[in-house]
């Protein structure tokens, strides 16, 4: 039993949490508002997939949001400037690869911790986004066929619903199925260990890394087609939401790890508690109150975990 | 007997809920003083009538304000007042609302075919007194300062009218200026980019044009640090608001003149219109034939600060 708390116990809050409002919040069991409520999961939950690559290879990426709106504006800008718009897509998810690639090898090759390093390119990302925009959005111009990535459905079901489930379902195959996925998580657990195994552990913290960068070039593509605009810092909000769905997704499933089963339920919970304190009439300010004790619980949480299975 | 009193203490309240008119509020930016203006005078009409308000804040987040206009849908408001929304990158959220049947309002945000209409100020116009007045303070000629700030559609309006004007007095000429770029911490933006322009001129401008009230506060300070008098430099701005109207006043403050620009009464406008298109059935025609309702700016100096302050 409480080994099942231990590994459900986040999820199974998360589940209370959702009776409380279908009983309580208006509207909420409702079809619409469910599928409401996973589209708006789609964006946080690309984003935190990529973040958890970087953190199961221990390092930190706190460069994706940037990333990822600078990805936006020059998708934006490309289309804007008449480019067609499946070269602007490959464009954006180019530079979203760059930026994790540059992440990466300045940490591997000039040892420069992660930390460090991803603020740096945060910082690098949002001067480059304003160069190209001047602070002025793009707006206004937009293909169809491009417009469709973000907002058409199928069936009834929001493609973006779609994009989410296939990125978050290939990151679970990669990180569980695959060699390469076994192999980053052995070097965020024992690095040296793993590189005396013969892993090449600094290969594996550039994927980890790339990855993020990958989705964050997913998600800028997805967030412009959506919203139909570009603006530098759009993805500003999901920094402190992604790493809240990571921390809140290492509570659970594989307590302690990061593991994208659970960053995924993570970002479900916190895109559930947005709309559910919405539709409960909750003043805004208690949103970021619930997102920041959400952070505190959840770090609080996988670092018992972590120190137990220490002990 | 307390059960009985509680239970109909409930009864009522929930009677009442059920019947109130209920409004959803959201401000781009909650910490940006205007759109805070905004959507506390809606909020405070709005109880004032004994509608039942929810006030959401997007953080100046795009896909935040997406999320929280789709939430408030599903929540089923009455009516929807946005406050410095941006009708082209949320149109699709706007057509939702519409398809839904709720009579939305923006404020200060552009107009919007999906909107009943946009409660605004003539940005043009507005940019076009403050320009002049700072013109006029100093005689037609000099070297001036400029703090502008591109990310927003009015202040960049403000901007660009100033430029025209002073493609016609070209006695008058830019000695330096400086763009704010970060939204978080612009006060320290401003501060670094003002200062650094100051000491490059030394002296050599007659008169300072900031794009908002709030960037003027920082400059006033900083001149007023130099040891600067009211009349060394004319220091004009635009927004309006106690702070701004106080400074006009105080004789050791060096700002001149705002333009101001009425967001309660905007907020009180939007609420009354609502009222009177989605509570008593009237057409929108009756508030305004246009996509606008236009509301008067009004230049505020020493000459009539005074019918404002403690307004």
């Amino acid at each position: 039993m409480k080994a099942v708390i231990g590994k459900y116990g986040t999820a199974l809050a998360g589940l209370a949490v959702l009776i409380v409002l279908v009983i309580f919040a208006r509207n909420f069991a409702s079809v619409a508002n469910l599928t409401n409520v996973l589209k708006q999961t789609s964006f946080l939950a690309i984003l935190a997939v990529g973040f958890t690559f970087a953190l199961i290879t221990s390092e930190l990426d706190l460069s994706f949001a940037n990333i990822c709106s600078l990805a936006a504006v020059v998708c934006g800008g490309m289309i804007h400037g008449g480019i067609a718009w499946p070269l602007a897509v490959l464009a954006a998810l180019a530079v979203g690869t760059a930026g994790g690639l540059l992440n990466g090898l300045i940490v591997t090759r000039a040892k420069v911790p992660s930390l460090i390093t991803t603020l740096g390119t945060a910082s690098v990302a949002n001067g480059i986004a304003f160069m190209l925009t001047g602070g002025v959005a793009f707006v206004g111009r937009w293909d169809a066929g491009f417009l469709a990535l973000g907002r058409s459905s199928i069936a009834g079901v929001p493609v973006l619903i779609f994009f989410m489930a296939a990125v978050v379902a290939l990151g679970w195959l990669v990180s569980r199925q695959t060699r390469m996925g076994r192999h980053m998580q052995a070097t965020g657990e024992a690095e040296e260990a793993a590189r005396r195994a013969g892993i090449a552990t600094r290969r594996m913290k550039v994927i980890g890394l790339s990855l993020s960068g990958i989705t964050a070039g997913i998600a800028a593509v997805l967030l412009v087609a959506s919203l139909s605009s570009a603006a530098p810092q759009m993805a500003g909000d999901y920094l402190l939401n992604g790493i809240a769905a990571v921390l809140l997704g290492m509570t659970m499933y594989d307590p302690g790890r990061p593991n994208i089963a659970g960053t995924f339920t993570g970002a479900l919970i916190i895109a559930v508690l947005g709309n559910g304190l919405v539709l409960l009439g909750a003043p805004y300010y208690l949103q970021d109150i619930v997102l920041g004790v959400i952070v505190i619980g959840s770090v609080s949480l996988s670092a018992s975990v972590l120190k137990k299975a220490a002990l | 007997m307390f059960r009985t009193c509680a239970a109909a203490a409930v009864a009522i309240v929930t009677a009442f809920s059920a019947n109130a008119f209920e409004v959803g509020v959201v401000a781009f930016q909650m910490s940006s003083e205007t759109h805070a203006r905004v959507a506390n005078a809606v909020e405070a009409a709005a109880k004032e009538k004994g509608w039942d308000v929810t006030v959401l804040n997007s953080n100046g987040a795009l896909p935040t304000h997406a999320e929280q206009i789709e939430n408030l849908i599903q929540r089923g408001v009455d009516g929807i007042i946005l406050a410095m929304s941006k009708p082209v990158e949320f149109d699709a959220q706007f057509a939702e609302a519409k398809e839904a049947g709720i009579p939305l309002i923006t404020v200060m945000s552009g107009a919007s075919p999906n909107a009943l209409f946009d409660v605004q100020v003539n940005e043009y116009s507005v940019g076009a007194q403050a320009a002049l007045y700072l013109l006029g303070e100093i005689g037609y000629e000099g070297k001036i300062l400029t703090e502008r700030f591109e990310s927003n559609v009015g202040t960049r309006i403000r901007g660009k009218v100033l430029d025209v004007v002073l493609s016609e007095n070209t006695a008058v000429t830019v000695a330096g200026s400086h763009s704010m770029a970060r939204t978080s911490s612009w006060r320290d933006d401003v501060r670094a980019g003002m200062q650094a322009l100051m000491l490059q001129n030394a002296g050599d401008y007659k008169g300072i044009w900031a794009s908002f009230d709030g960037q003027a506060f920082v400059i006033d300070d900083l001149l007023a640090a130099e040891g600067k008098q009211k009349g060394d430099v004319a220091l004009v701005s635009i927004d309006g608001g106690q702070e701004a109207f106080r400074r006009i006043a105080d004789p050791a403050s060096l700002l001149q003149a705002t333009v101001a620009i009425p967001f309660e009464q905007m907020g009180r406008a939007a609420v009354d219109a609502m009222e009177k298109i989605a509570v008593e059935g009237q057409p929108k025609e009756a508030i305004t034939a246009g996509p606008y309702l236009y509301q008067d700016a009004v230049l505020v100096d020493a000459s009539n600060v005074d019918q404002f302050l403690g307004e």
